[in-house]
């Protein structure tokens, strides 16, 4: 009988609680359309930064293939001439690839660049419908120049990019 | 794991039965598995899984089954096998972190805290009292992550779908905050030896004060509908029961030990990153039924959100990162003008740091149990030997004396209350 | 306009009727629990996810018909239609409105006892299913399935039993018509006040009978994978689930017509098609009804749910059916013929 009550009793409450879900917000989204902000700390897909004047900051040194626990990454590097020039120091990337299906996403290379070089941004994610087409190469990762300015190889004076990691604020923990 | 006296069988009639399921075992093993009454067919052997909905993943479980009755049921894993013991072997102890987010999946940070305690215990690296504050609070968010999961995996195992769905909206208020600090919302790698990656950014305060003030409110429409459910008690009081005595001779830990009444929690029996700085219960049952464990994991949702708050109100300011530089990077801006941070720098991210040889152990209370690690070092940069104690392979373990004579819809019940993750498992 | 031709253009817009309803219950269903659960729901075939519907069927028409080993073939083609045909010949005798106009052979004298054995044709289907499909699962599900059904039958029997009783004939439209005595006048001359043990018992008994959560034990995906449906793909599986879905507006409209005043209401004498309204009213509310129980409610264990169907429920609806007779045999006011 004491159980019978229970019945009677506490399955119109729970049913209550469900109905009253009725009148919120659904929670989902409506992906493609509507998209959830990411934090800016989000590890989503690279890009190789440039500096302003549209000189890559990739300096081919490979850390960030070292760093990869996933072995994702395969940095060729090359020299630089003034003729010719990729990036400040003497060295750039001729090579850069990131095999996307190898990749986990942990930020490592990120971590590792000294140049802030290679950052992991919160934007679209890789897909593709075969293998080959998820190794990223260097053209697919580089973002593209700054409005207005050249992109690489740029002819350039001597001297004047003589320092490979050249001096960058400390990173803003806060956000 | 099953003692089951072999008896003279009909050996060919057997066999048949052996090709019917399909094991990877051999007819004299399958023999000491399963009683002898499954050779006359007078019991029903079934595969459930591994591809199955309520083993959450790819558990393969072969029941001997009398009706619906279960005679034996026998485990067999492995199917997500991913041999993440034997890789961390070849990475550096920095390298290794990312994997171990991937055993259990549904608690990262746990996993992360574990290995991490294991490295700075086995090199000696003083940990920031504000990292391990935060830490406290992260590893608190992940229990309540992890039992978020095993609660809607749970209620929708038994039918009750619509709270797989509220959980899942409960859980996105952590996975957000995961998102905000470690910039993964599952696969965070958040915590490092020596500290944290960076410190907490300031919208965290404000999210997790999100989950202290709604989570209450959430609570009270869970006991709602479950707790204060009959139909949910029936389901659950009395089923799957163990006895402590039994659960500490199986290795069990965490909530389902804890629902057999033995009051023992990492946290509290070997304290670990400031956890002797706060105060909270360790919430025990009675009957080691799915009742119990339910109420157990129930209650700890209350505790954790009471360890939140405290260290929350306590947190003391500066760094979240030791600043021994032969453990941890040193800021990166420093590299552009010092040629010492310039080659430490390239030193962790390459060789990593050395341990000394030696062997330590190291567990952490996740929401599954004790997760702990085996660490052996031989002065290299890199483990000799990596060994992770899952809580689920040994909350799993009895599952046979947990299942044994309860009805097939009973067994669903004790997967779900035994909360475990084939990541972890499988390992 | 000759007999034959007449029922079977009426047969025919029923069966029209009802596939369609099959197929937008399926999408209330899913729109409805989402939002219950704080989801949006399926939106994105036509306008408010109005042609979901017909997605789902074009890719059930599309899908490989697969044909497990070791079936029995004739019995695993035969069951799905077994499940479907006494579904849908339970509409014969409910009236869906007033006048001969909605009513195909509502005037049956034996129509409760017609529903009730038509019913119960069901679990035939099912239980052969299951056999048939030489699945481990299946078996349990049609085992399942037989024993829970005719459990569920004695209660939901009586019940009606109760009902026949209050109106002193079997046949539905007199149900409908006793339910609106002179001296009541409105509501409450519904069976569902004047009778409401026959109402808890046979809404009790109706989730049974249709499988529905939280008595969705024959097919139960946590316990048995999909139970008797675990082998059937495509088109087959498409039937067993139309059985279900217009089995689940079978049993509303039954409720409708036993303890809601079936198609009565308000101005139904001036304006007839109304009547159809209300019934149709009457039976979406009921739908809702199945489908917020499930969005809610855990699934009850197998050996409960027997417990249940014997011990509580076939004795209470027998007392009911006594206690019922007795006061007819007194006279009390409600109960008076």
């Amino acid at each position: 009988m004491q159980n019978f009550w229970e019945y009677l009793t506490k399955i119109p409450v729970g049913l209550a609680t469900v109905f009253k879900t009725l009148f919120e917000k659904p929670v989902t989204i409506q992906y493609p359309e509507e998209k959830k902000p990411m934090s800016p700390r989000f590890r989503g897909r690279h890009q190789l930064k440039r500096y302003e004047d549209g000189l890559e900051r990739c300096i081919g040194c490979a850390l960030c293939a070292a760093a990869c626990p996933a072995d994702a990454i395969y940095v060729e590097a090359a020299e630089n001439t003034n003729e010719e020039r990729y990036s400040p120091g003497e060295r750039y990337a001729k090579v850069y690839e990131i095999n996307m299906l190898r990749c986990i996403f942990c930020g490592y290379c990120e971590d590792a660049c000294p140049t802030n070089a290679i950052v992991l941004e919160p934007i679209e994610f890789p897909t593709g419908y075969t293998r080959e087409s998820l190794i990223y190469t260097k053209s697919m990762l580089l973002e593209p120049p700054p409005p207005g300015v050249p992109g690489t190889p740029q002819q350039t004076p001597p001297g004047k990019y003589d320092r490979a990691i050249l001096p960058f604020p400390p990173i803003d923990e806060s956000v | 794991m099953l003692t089951q006296t072999p008896t003279p069988l009909n050996e060919d009639a057997l066999k048949v039965r052996v090709e019917d399921v399909q094991l990877d075992i051999t007819f004299e093993q399958l023999k000491r598995l399963v009683s002898p009454r499954a050779l006359t067919g007078e019991t029903m052997l079934m595969n459930m899984g591994p591809q199955h909905p309520s083993t959450h993943g790819v558990l393969r479980l072969l029941l001997e089954l009398d009706g619906e009755t279960i005679v034996n049921c026998i485990p067999d894993i492995g199917y997500l096998h991913t041999g993440i013991e034997k890789t961390a072997e070849g990475k550096t102890y920095l390298k290794a972190i990312p994997l171990t987010d991937r055993t259990d999946y549904l608690a990262p940070m746990s996993n992360n805290m574990a290995f991490c305690g294991a490295v700075e215990k086995l090199v000696g690296i003083e940990v920031p009292l504000r990292a391990q504050y935060l830490r406290v609070i992260l590893l608190e968010l992940t229990r309540m992550n992890s039992h978020l999961v095993w609660l809607g995996t749970h209620a929708l195992d038994l039918g009750a779908m619509s709270v797989f769905l509220y959980c899942m909206r409960e859980r996105e208020m952590i996975l957000d905050i995961y998102e905000a600090v470690s910039g993964a919302r599952m696969m965070s790698s958040y915590i490092r030896p020596g500290g944290l990656w960076r410190d907490v950014p300031n919208v965290f305060f404000d999210l997790v004060q999100r989950v202290l003030d709604v989570f209450p409110k959430r609570l009270i429409e869970y006991e709602k509908l479950l707790t204060k459910n009959p139909m949910w008690k029936d389901r659950t009081v009395g089923i799957g029961k163990i006895s402590a005595q039994d659960a500490i001779a199986w290795g069990m830990t965490g909530p389902c030990l804890r629902a057999t009444g033995v009051k023992y929690d990492v946290r509290k029996a070997y304290p670990y990153s400031s956890y002797d700085h706060f105060d909270f219960d360790i919430p025990t049952g009675t009957n080691g039924d799915v009742f119990d464990r339910y109420k157990c994991r129930m209650e700890e949702f209350n505790q954790s959100l009471k360890i939140i708050r405290q260290a929350l109100k306590r947190l003391p300011p500066g760094p979240v990162m030791t600043s021994d530089r032969k453990v941890a990077p040193p800021p990166k801006h420093e590299i552009a003008y010092s040629m010492e941070s310039l080659i430490h720098h390239f030193k962790l991210w390459t060789e990593g740091f050395k341990a000394p040889e030696g062997e330590v152990y190291f567990a952490v209370e996740s929401g599954k149990g004790e997760y702990g690690v085996l660490l052996s070092g031989d002065g290299t940069s890199k483990p000799r030997r990596v060994h992770f104690r899952a809580p689920s392979f040994h909350n799993l373990q009895p599952i046979n004396e947990m299942a044994r004579g309860q009805l097939l819809a009973d067994l669903v019940a004790i997967i779900g209350s035994i909360d475990i993750v084939l990541g972890d498992v499988d390992r | 306009m000759p007999v034959v031709v007449e029922v079977t253009l009426k047969s025919a817009a029923l069966i029209f009727v009802l596939l369609t309803g099959f197929a937008y219950l399926s999408l209330l269903e899913r729109k409805f629990i989402a939002r219950l659960q704080a989801r949006i729901g399926p939106n994105r075939a036509g306008p408010f996810g109005l042609l979901q519907p017909v997605a789902d069927g074009l890719k059930l028409i599309f899908k490989e018909s697969v044909t497990p080993k070791g079936v029995d073939k004739p019995i695993y083609f035969l069951a799905p239609a077994l499940v479907v045909v006494p579904a849908l010949m339970l509409f014969a005798v409910i009236p869906v409105g007033k006048g001969a106009t909605f009513q195909l052979a509502s005037d049956l004298n034996v129509g409760a006892l017609y529903v009730v054995g038509v019913m119960s044709l069901a679990v035939y289907g099912i239980a052969l299913a299951g056999w048939a499909s030489n699945n481990k699962y299946a078996v349990l599900g049609g085992l399942r399935a037989a024993a829970q059904m005719i459990a569920y039958e004695l209660g939901m029997g009586l019940s009606v039993a109760a009902v026949v009783l209050m109106a002193s004939s079997a046949s539905l439209a007199d149900i409908v018509a006793a339910q609106y005595p002179e001296q009541y006048g409105g509501i409450l001359g519904w069976f569902l006040f004047r009778q409401p043990v026959a109402a808890a018992i046979f809404v009790i008994a109706a989730f049974a009978e249709v499988a529905r959560a939280p008595f969705d034990l024959v097919e139960a995906e946590q316990e048995l994978t999909a139970g008797f449906m675990t082998e059937y793909g495509g088109m087959k599986f498409a039937l067993f689930f139309m059985g279900e879905y217009v089995k689940m507006i079978a049993v509303s409209a039954l409720f409708t017509t036993f303890f809601l005043g079936g198609w009565s209401g308000p101005f139904v004498n001036e304006a007839p098609i109304l009547s159809v309204v209300y019934f149709t009213i009457k039976v979406v509310v009921c739908l809702l009804a199945f489908i917020w129980v499930r969005a809610t409610l855990p699934r009850v264990r197998y050996d409960k749910l027997m417990d249940m169907g014997w011990k509580v429920l076939f004795p209470v609806a027998l007392a009911n059916v006594l206690v019922t007779a007795v006061l007819i045999l007194l006279g009390l006011p409600g109960y008076r013929l």
